[in-house]
């Protein structure tokens, strides 16, 4: 029984790493199938929304600590890279290094204040900061070009529309491998247990030796750094930006909703909520034009997810799929007799006195343990 | 230099707008009063007053103030359902939480609307008494801008009323203060819930239809209206409603005051200072006594 | 040290208090309690409801800071500390609703608790081979092993109660505070506790057990001290506390 089970895991990692490969071949030859250079720059925001999916997810997911406002990050990495560039001569790439080392001090002592407070005043002090820093960029206009915007020129003035459009899809692939990377090794460490056990519950996990202050930092500093890496690629890639468009609460919201909707345990959730919700905006933009019925859209689907999927949209499903097709295993405390006496004989060999008993269960209550003792 | 009859101005200013400010500011401590939801589409439906203030002058041609004849219950019944319909799906545990994500959401949603049907166009009420101003003591002050404080000063007025003298305003006050022991003494606190929902976003119909005397409006403006709105009820604490207004009025008048050396847009600045300095030094705020907390 | 008198003098080296004040608006819950724990034995912190023994608790653990006042732990001042560094000073505590991780496994749910070795260690598994056969093993001593795959929110609130004392276990304390361990569970399970309780108190480690549950209190406890309004008003051995006319007079409020 044991090599069985060892044997069916192995085959799991393997069609796990196959569909890992597919994938990636399939992504990386988007640019060539794409029928034109409108679809292959839509791919490049998507390519670009999942990054930024990504990079809220190393905080939000994992701590809980919702941040509507990790538009500031994105607008000070786009406004960093871009008034390096034209202002300091910085090569574009090295402009978007410093612009995110930058951010990422910065991201400190902005965290310090804004980690003291918990749960919704976390989310109003998030949304305070974009503000503010939208308020800053437009007024101080003889820096940042307030409302006129600031032009950041291209790395690469010699490649044509197209070319450039697929150069950038490739590096924003490559940022969002790197995200994908520090959010894979995080989640099996022992910050990743602590940081999710302070999602569970704070209190507890500092009572048992967590220090999580400084776990809650480390996690918002790292995000932080991600997202203004997105947001200086971006700078290099449009060229334009706007304080409205950059540090907007929007953009913060289509990053709280692509990985609540994909599923902020996952390590590919917040891709599959960016696939989703990337695609329903470009839909919308065409069918719709200029109205304002993309935030309408918005507002619903993040109204659907928080009330009726707010793990994501993945066990939602399977929630579904479970209750109308296997309406048995729904029910995890069903025990059979036979298991239960088991149980109670397991349990009595293992501890003299007798099983608990405890109010509302069986002394090993579940029908999961059975499977667990199985697999021993 | 600035000259003391300048500053008179600046302070009487500040005080109408932190009239304003108050009765906004009430309604967003009942939301989380009652059931601890933090509502951020406050300030859109604020919004959305305005424009149906505008909206019905400019169809009728009637004072804009009447429009609250309709849109203040009609708001007050959009507040109970939201409360029976969203709130209370809501798992408990992070209710708070949640209700900002979904109460943002109702937020983006009104402005998308309003930007569907009305666009992005500015809009203005104007009305005969637009221009209209009186002297006090040295100070010009706009009809229109009196009439908004006197407006709120009333619904404030009125809110103090039916929280202080009647058996409802008891209820409610038992709800916020202790659920549980509201219940044992037999309220019915999901039902005063709603209500205490209801009256808050009533207020929101007499702050925007109030607004709406005055400001320029256009669908994206409620995020001006929300920093503001969020750092004085954080600043003041979450205690009694009073508590919120005096942030209120002291925010409101700073505000004003700062306006003559700053300029409108860095006078704003001040309300996410106040904020942050609260979160530093005091989370809980200032002026909500024993019953403030943290969200 | 001077040699043992008949009345062994009480042990110094573990867990006091120093004149400890918390006010809460005008409510003095902590009033200047001066109180010295035995090391080594089962001290029992009792008192009628609103006397303050869990503000004392929290103040002690550093879930509130007090107003004024120490908190010593082997002769360290650790008054107002974080709760993470009351822990690694090497006092774990229970909660009083006991808390535990809902959507973790109870296997993750100790592991929790390990203690970390190095900063690079951070980035590393935490399911290392040591720090698992540590956790299953207070798991087995708890009597939940077999559930260790099971997410914690499916378990019985009695499980669960064994799940956070496990938790608690696997830091490796040497002082060991429960927050009321026989609330809402049956009285095997309180046998069961007040076992491992004993257990745990022989192989050395110090227990401060806040408690309503007289029987456990009296048949657990080496050392009783009895907290009214705020204060510590009697200390002795379980026998003499039982007959003091002060603590019947808290108790009844005459």
């Amino acid at each position: 029984m044991r090599s069985g089970s060892e044997s069916r895991r192995r085959i799991g990692t393997l069609a796990r790493l196959l569909a890992l490969a597919i994938g990636t071949a399939l992504v990386l030859s988007f640019p060539q199938v794409a029928p034109n250079p409108y679809v292959l720059s839509a791919g490049v925001v998507i390519v670009n929304y999942a990054v930024l999916a990504t990079s809220w997810n190393l905080v939000g997911g994992f701590t809980g600590y919702i941040s509507l406002g990790h538009g500031a990050y994105l607008g000070l990495g786009a406004y960093g890279t871009g008034l390096l560039v034209t202002r300091a001569d910085v090569p574009s790439f090295v402009a978007l290094v410093i612009a995110a080392a930058i951010v990422a001090v910065l991201a400190i002592p902005i965290g310090i204040a804004s980690l003291r407070v918990r749960g919704a005043s976390f989310v109003i002090v998030s949304i305070a900061l974009v503000l503010i820093l939208l308020l800053v960029f437009q007024s101080w206009a003889s820096f940042t070009g307030g409302s006129n915007g600031l032009v950041v020129p291209r790395p690469f003035p010699g490649l044509r529309r197209p070319e450039h459009h697929m150069v950038f899809f490739y590096l924003f692939c490559a940022l969002l491998a790197l995200a994908l990377l520090a959010w894979w090794i995080i989640d099996r460490s022992r910050f990743g247990l602590g940081l999710k056990a302070i999602r569970e519950d704070e209190d507890k996990a500092q009572a048992l030796g967590t220090p999580t202050f400084a776990y809650k930092l480390a996690a918002f500093v790292v995000s932080a750094t991600f997202t203004a890496l997105g947001g200086g690629m971006y700078a290099l890639w449009f060229g334009d930006l706007d304080p409205i468009f950059q540090f907007s609460i929007l953009t913060g919201a289509y990053m709280v909703l692509m990985a609540l909707l994909g599923g902020v345990r996952h390590l590919f959730g917040p891709v599959l909520g960016a696939l989703v919700v990337g695609y329903a905006l470009e839909y919308f933009k065409l069918e719709y034009g200029d109205t304002q019925l993309h935030l309408v859209a918005t507002g619903v689907l993040l109204g659907l997810v928080v009330l009726f999927m707010p793990d994501g949209v993945i066990p939602a499903v399977a929630d579904l799929y479970a209750r109308f097709f296997k309406p048995q295993a729904a029910s995890i405390r069903e025990v059979s007799t036979a298991e239960l006496l088991a149980q109670r004989a397991a349990e009595a060999g293992a501890q003299p006195g007798g099983g608990d008993g405890g109010p509302g269960g069986e002394p090993g209550g579940t029908s999961v343990p059975t499977s667990a003792e199985a697999k021993r | 230099m600035i000259s003391g009859s300048l500053l008179f101005q600046s302070l009487i200013l500040g005080v109408l707008l932190g009239g304003l400010y108050a009765l906004l500011a009430a309604g967003l401590t009942l939301y989380f009063g009652v059931m601890r939801v933090v509502m951020i589409a406050h300030s859109a439906f604020l919004i959305l007053a305005a424009y149906l203030a505008w909206y019905f002058h400019r169809q009728t041609g009637l004072d804009p103030l009447l429009s609250m004849v309709v849109t203040a219950p009609l708001f007050f019944v959009i507040g109970v359902a939201m409360q029976r319909l969203l709130i209370t799906r809501l798992r408990p545990a992070t209710r708070t939480m949640m209700s900002v994500l979904l109460t943002f959401a109702i937020a983006i949603g009104i402005e998308g609307l309003l930007g569907y049907v009305f666009t992005g166009t500015h809009r203005r009420t104007q009305l005969s008494y637009s221009g209209a101003s009186f002297e006090l003591f040295g100070a010009r002050v706009a009809v229109v801008k009196l009439i908004a404080f006197g407006l709120a000063a009333a619904a404030l007025g009125g809110l103090f009323l039916l929280l202080r003298k009647t058996t409802f305003g008891q209820a409610l006050r038992a709800t916020m203060q202790h659920k549980e022991a509201a219940e044992l003494a037999g309220i019915d606190t999901d039902r005063v819930a709603g209500y205490g929902f209801g009256i808050g976003l009533a207020t929101a119909a007499v702050g925007g239809t109030a607004m709406a005397l005055d400001v320029t409006i256009y669908p994206s403006l409620h995020w001006h209206w929300i920093g503001p709105l969020m750092a004085i009820i954080v600043v003041g604490g979450l205690g009694s409603v009073p508590g919120a207004a005096i942030a209120a009025m002291l925010l409101g008048v700073t505000q004003s005051l700062l306006q003559l050396p700053l300029g409108t847009t860095w006078a704003q600045t001040i309300f996410y200072l106040a904020l942050f300095a609260t979160l530093v030094f005091r989370p809980q705020g200032f002026f909500g006594g024993r019953l403030a907390q943290r969200f | 040290m001077t040699a043992a008198t008949t009345s062994s003098p009480p042990v110094t080296d573990g867990l006091r208090t120093v004149g400890l004040t918390k006010t809460f608006g005008g409510v003095t819950a902590v009033d200047a309690a001066t109180v010295t724990f035995q090391h080594g034995k089962v001290n029992a912190l009792i008192g009628p409801n609103g006397s303050g023994k869990t503000t004392f608790f929290n103040c002690v653990t550093g879930m509130i800071k007090p107003d004024s006042g120490r908190v010593t732990y082997r002769g360290r001042d650790i008054t107002g500390h974080a709760p993470h560094r009351i822990a690694k000073a090497g006092i774990g505590r229970s909660f009083q609703l006991c808390r535990i991780f809902p959507r973790m496994t109870v296997l993750e749910n100790v592991l929790v608790a390990a203690r970390r070795t190095s900063l690079g260690a951070l980035l590393g598994s935490p399911r290392g081979r040591a720090e698992v056969d540590r956790a299953r093993g207070w798991l087995t001593r708890v009597g939940i092993e077999h559930l260790a795959d099971v997410e914690a929110r499916n378990l019985s609130y009695g499980q669960q109660k064994l799940l956070e004392l496990a938790g608690v276990l696997m830091g490796d304390p040497e002082t060991i505070l429960l927050d009321e361990p026989a609330g809402g569970v049956n009285p095997a399970l309180i046998e069961r506790i007040g076992t491992l309780v004993r257990q745990l108190n022989a192989e050395g480690r110090t227990f401060l057990i806040v408690e309503h549950n007289m029987d456990m209190v009296m048949s657990l406890s080496d050392h009783v001290i009895v907290f009214d309004r705020g204060r510590p008003i009697a200390e002795g051995p379980p026998s003499v506390i039982r007959s003091d006319p002060r603590v019947l007079e808290a108790y009844l409020g005459v």
